[in-house]
C-alpha cells in the first residue's frame, strides 16, 4: 500500500517540477516549490512510516531494516543505503530551493528558478525511472527482497524479516545526525551554483554575484565542516577504529568540496574589495557542487572500494551523465562572458590582502586537486596497467603536511590584513613579543616530545596563530567590536590553530601496545595501571554485547565487542578512553573468550585539543549571527 | 632591541634542538604505515586491529630484525600481494607527486604574471 503511495506521489512530484519549469508567474512559482517541499516531505513520512510498521513488502525496507532494529536506527534506516539516500537528497534540496527564493533571489527573472528545478528533476527522475525505495518487492530472497517493480499497485510479496542495516550503521546514535548534517553541506553547494550559472547565463554580470553567492556558501560549508567532524569523531569514539581520518575515498570526496568552499570564501572577498579573479570566483562557485557530484559518482558507482561506499543498479551512469550536463551548462554561461572576465583587474599589492587571499587559494585549490588525483589516480592506473595501485596515508600526508603548515603560516597574518603592502619590519616590531613567547613555548614542548624539524616548524606555526588571535580578541574584546564575519574568520582560524596542535600531537607522538590479560590482571601503560575485571554479557533484540569492565584510577569505563545477529561481519569493538586533555588512552578488545581476553591499549594524543579546535571552526558562526549578517 | 636578540638567541636554539634526541620513528613503524592490510578495509597494518595485518607484523618485524633493505623488503610483500598492497606508491610513481608539482608550479606562474602586467 506504501509502497504504491510513495510511488505515485513521485510521479506527482516530478509532475509539479515540470510545471514548475516551465512557469513564469511569480505567485505560481511561490506555490509550486513549497508543493515540492511539500511532496517530499510526505515522501519522506511515509518511508519512514514503511520502515516503523515494518512494511516488508517494500523492498528497501526488507533490505535494509528489519523487526528487531531500535526505533532510532529504524529513523535513520532511511539514509542507510543508496535509494533511500536520495529520498533525504531531494528534501533537503527541496528546502534549500526554499530558502534560495526567500533570501538569495534578488532579481525578478527566472533562470535561476529554472536552472534550479531542472537539478531537482534530474535527481527525481533518478528515484523514479531507476531506483525507487518505494519499489514494492514481487520476488523474495531467502532474508529480504530479491527484485522489485517500479510499477505501482503489483501484486506485492512480503517477507516476515528484513535483513536489517549495516552493523557499523546500528551501532550509534550518531548514525540520524552525521549523514543528514553532511548532506545540508553538500546540497547547499548547489546555491553558489544556481547563482553563478543564473546571472552569466543572463550575462547579469553588473550586480554583486560574487556577494550573495559568498554569502550562500557560507552556511553549506559550516555544515560541511560540523559533518566531517562528527564523521571523524563517530570513527574514533565509537566504531573502535582508533582512528579518525583514513584517506578513504568517501573521506576524499568530502574533503575536496570544503577545501574549494573554503577556497571559495576566501576569494570572492579579493573580488568584493578589489575586483579582481572574476573568472576564478565564476570557476569555484560552480566547481563546489559539481564536485559534490563527481563525489558521489565516485563512492556510490561502485568504481571504488570504500568503507562508506554502497553501490547497486545504474546510479553510475546516471550521475556521470548529470555531471556531465552540469559541467558543459557551467562551461557554456561561463563562456558567454568572456568579455566581463576580461575586465578583471590586475593584482597591485604583492605583498597586500588580495595576495594572501591568492596564496591561500593557490594552497587550498592544489590539496584540493592533490586529494582528487590520489583518488582517482588508482582508477586511472588499473585500466591503463591492469594492476591495482593504493595510494594511502603516507601520500597525502607527505603532500598535504606542507600545504597545511604554510596555510597556518599565513593565517598569522590574517589578524590585521591591509589592501596595501603590508610593512614586515613593523609587522616584526609589533610582533616581536608574540613570536618570543611562541618561540620559547615551542622549544619547550619539542623538548618535552622530542619533535622533527617538520613538526616544529608546525607547532610554532601554530603556537603563534593561536597566541596572536587570542590577544587580538583580548584586545577588541574590551572594546566590544566582536561581531560579523570578520570575527567568525578569526575565531575559524582559532580552531584551526587548535586542531593543528592536536593533529601534530597525535601523529608524531601516539603509539600502542598489545596485552593478553584474563580476569583481574593488571596492565601498565603509559604511566598508569588498569586492572582488567570480569566481562559479562548483555542481550538486546538486535545484538550481543560483550562488556569487558576496565578500572583506572577510580574510574570505570566498558570496552565492549557488539556482536549483530543479522550479520556475518565482523563484530564492532567499542573502545574504552580514558582521557585527558594531553592524551586518551584508548583500549580495544580484539578477542574474547572465557578466560583470555586480548587487548590493545593505544595512546592517542592530542585528541581532545583537535575536537576543541574542530568545535571551536564549527561554532564560528556566532560572531556572523551576532551581527546580524546572511 | 633587546627583544630581537631574545629573537635570534631562540632560533638558534629551536635549530639546534632536534639533535638533543634520537629520531623515534622506527624502520619498523614507518614499513608498517606503508603496507595495507589487504582483508581490511583501507586500513594499513599499523592501524589495523585484525589477525591478518597482525601476522602480517610478525613478518615484517623478522625482515626487519634480519636487516633486510627496503628494497627486499618491497619485493618480498609486492610479489605476493601485488602493488595495491604498498600505500606510499609515490616512491616508484613519480607522476602522481609530479602531477600536483606542475600544477601547483602552473598556478604560481598565473598568478606572478597576473600581478607584473
Amino acid at each position: 500500500m506504501i509502497s504504491s503511495i510513495g510511488l505515485v506521489v513521485s510521479w506527482l512530484c516530478l509532475l509539479n517540477l515540470l510545471i514548475l519549469v516551465v512557469s513564469n508567474n511569480k505567485f505560481r512559482i511561490q506555490l509550486l516549490i513549497r508543493l515540492n517541499l511539500l511532496l517530499n516531505f510526505l515522501l519522506f513520512c511515509f518511508l519512514e512510516i514503511a520502515l516503523f510498521i515494518d512494511d516488508f513488502s517494500i523492498s528497501y525496507v526488507a533490505n535494509y531494516s528489519a523487526k528487531s532494529t531500535p526505533p532510532v536506527y529504524k529513523f535513520a534506516s532511511l539514509w542507510g543505503s543508496l535509494d533511500g539516500s536520495i529520498l533525504l537528497w531531494n528534501l533537503v534540496l527541496g528546502a534549500y530551493f526554499l530558502i534560495y527564493i526567500k533570501y538569495y533571489k534578488k532579481t525578478s527573472n527566472n533562470t535561476d528558478i529554472k536552472i534550479f528545478t531542472t537539478i531537482i528533476i534530474f535527481f527525481t527522475s533518478y528515484t523514479i525511472f531507476s531506483s525507487s525505495p518505494f519499489a514494492g518487492c514481487i520476488e523474495l530472497a531467502s532474508l529480504g527482497c530479491q527484485s522489485s517493480s517500479l510499477l505501482p499497485f503489483q501484486d506485492l510479496v512480503s517477507s516476515l524479516e528484513g535483513r536489517g542495516p549495516n552493523p557499523l550503521l546500528q551501532n550509534h546514535p550518531l548514525m540520524a545526525i552525521h549523514p543528514p548534517i553532511l548532506y545540508f553541506g553538500y546540497i547547499g553547494l548547489v546555491l553558489p551554483f544556481v547563482i553563478t550559472t543564473s546571472y552569466f547565463f543572463r550575462k547579469d554580470t553588473s550586480s554583486n554575484w560574487v556577494q550573495l553567492a559568498s554569502d550562500s556558501t557560507f552556511y553549506p560549508w559550516l555544515f560541511l565542516t560540523a559533518g566531517i567532524t562528527l564523521g571523524a569523531a563517530w570513527s574514533y569514539e565509537v566504531l573502535g577504529w582508533g582512528g579518525y581520518w583514513a584517506w578513504d575515498p568517501v573521506e576524499n570526496v568530502s574533503f575536496i568540496p570544503w577545501l574549494l568552499a573554503t577556497a571559495f570564501l576566501h576569494s570572492s572577498k579579493t573580488q568584493i574589495n578589489e575586483s579582481t579573479l572574476l573568472n576564478w570566483n565564476y570557476f569555484l562557485g560552480g566547481l563546489m557542487f559539481l564536485s559534490t557530484i563527481f563525489g558521489t559518482f565516485i563512492t556510490r558507482s561502485g568504481v571504488l572500494i570504500s568503507v562508506h561506499a554502497f553501490s547497486n543498479g545504474n546510479i553510475g551512469v546516471f550521475l556521470l551523465s548529470g555531471l556531465a550536463f552540469f559541467t558543459l551548462f557551467f562551461v557554456y554561461s561561463g563562456s558567454k562572458n568572456i568579455k566581463y572576465f576580461a575586465t578583471s583587474k590586475k593584482i597591485k599589492y604583492i605583498f597586500g590582502k588580495s595576495s594572501f587571499f591568492i596564496a591561500n587559494n593557490i594552497l587550498l585549490f592544489v590539496s584540493a586537486l592533490i586529494v582528487f588525483i590520489g583518488t582517482i589516480y588508482p582508477i586511472f592506473y588499473e585500466t591503463l596497467y591492469q594492476r591495482q595501485l593504493t595510494i594511502g596515508r603516507t601520500f597525502f600526508d607527505i603532500l598535504i603536511g606542507p600545504i597545511l603548515i604554510m596555510l597556518i603560516f599565513l593565517m598569522i597574518f590574517s589578524t590585521k590584513i591591509t589592501i596595501k603592502n603590508i610593512n614586515f619590519n613593523r609587522w616584526l616590531q609589533n610582533n616581536l613579543t608574540n613570536i618570543n613567547s611562541s618561540l620559547i613555548l615551542t622549544i619547550f614542548f619539542s623538548y618535552v616530545y622530542q619533535l622533527s624539524y617538520l613538526s616544529i616548524l608546525a607547532l610554532f606555526g601554530s603556537t603563534m596563530l593561536v597566541i596572536t588571535i587570542l590577544l587580538n580578541l583580548v584586545q577588541k574584546k574590551k572594546l566590544n567590536q566582536i561581531k560579523g564575519s570578520y570575527w567568525s574568520g578569526q575565531i575559524a582560524h582559532l580552531g584551526i590553530g587548535l586542531f593543528a596542535i592536536g593533529l601534530l600531537l597525535n601523529v608524531s607522538q601516539s603509539y600502542s601496545d598489545e596485552f593478553i590479560t584474563s580476569e583481574g590482571s593488571i596492565v601498565t601503560f603509559g604511566s598508569n595501571n588498569y586492572i582488567i575485571e570480569k566481562s559479562y554479557e548483555v542481550r538486546k533484540d538486535e545484538k550481543d554485547v560483550i562488556n569487558l569492565p576496565i578500572k583506572s584510577n577510580d574510574k570505570y569505563k566498558n570496552a565492549s565487542l557488539n556482536i549483530f545477529r543479522n550479520s556475518s561481519q565482523q563484530a564492532i569493538s567499542s573502545p574504552a578512553i580514558f582521557r585527558n586533555l594531553e592524551s586518551d588512552t584508548y583500549v580495544t578488545i580484539k578477542f574474547i573468550d572465557e578466560s583470555s581476553y586480548k587487548l590493545i591499549f593505544r595512546k592517542n594524543y592530542g585528541i581532545l585539543i583537535m575536537w576543541l579546535g574542530l568545535s571551536l571552526s564549527t561554532f564560528s558562526v556566532i560572531p556572523r549571527i551576532r551581527a546580524n549578517e546572511k | 632591541m633587546k627583544n630581537k636578540y631574545t629573537l635570534g638567541i631562540l632560533l638558534i636554539v629551536l635549530l639546534l634542538l632536534p639533535n638533543l634526541y634520537e629520531d623515534a620513528d622506527s624502520r619498523f613503524e614507518s614499513w608498517s604505515k606503508n603496507l595495507l592490510c589487504p582483508v581490511c578495509q583501507g586500513e594499513t597494518i599499523f592501524d589495523s586491529p585484525s589477525e591478518y595485518a597482525d601476522d602480517m607484523r610478525t613478518v615484517l618485524r623478522e625482515q626487519i630484525d634480519n636487516n633486510l633493505s627496503d628494497d627486499e623488503i618491497y619485493t618480498y610483500w609486492v610479489s605476493r600481494f601485488g602493488e595495491r598492497i604498498i600505500t606510499n606508491p609515490q616512491n616508484k610513481n613519480f607522476e602522481i607527486i609530479f602531477i600536483p608539482l606542475f600544477l601547483s608550479i602552473f598556478f604560481i606562474a598565473l598568478f606572478i604574471k597576473k600581478v607584473r602586467k
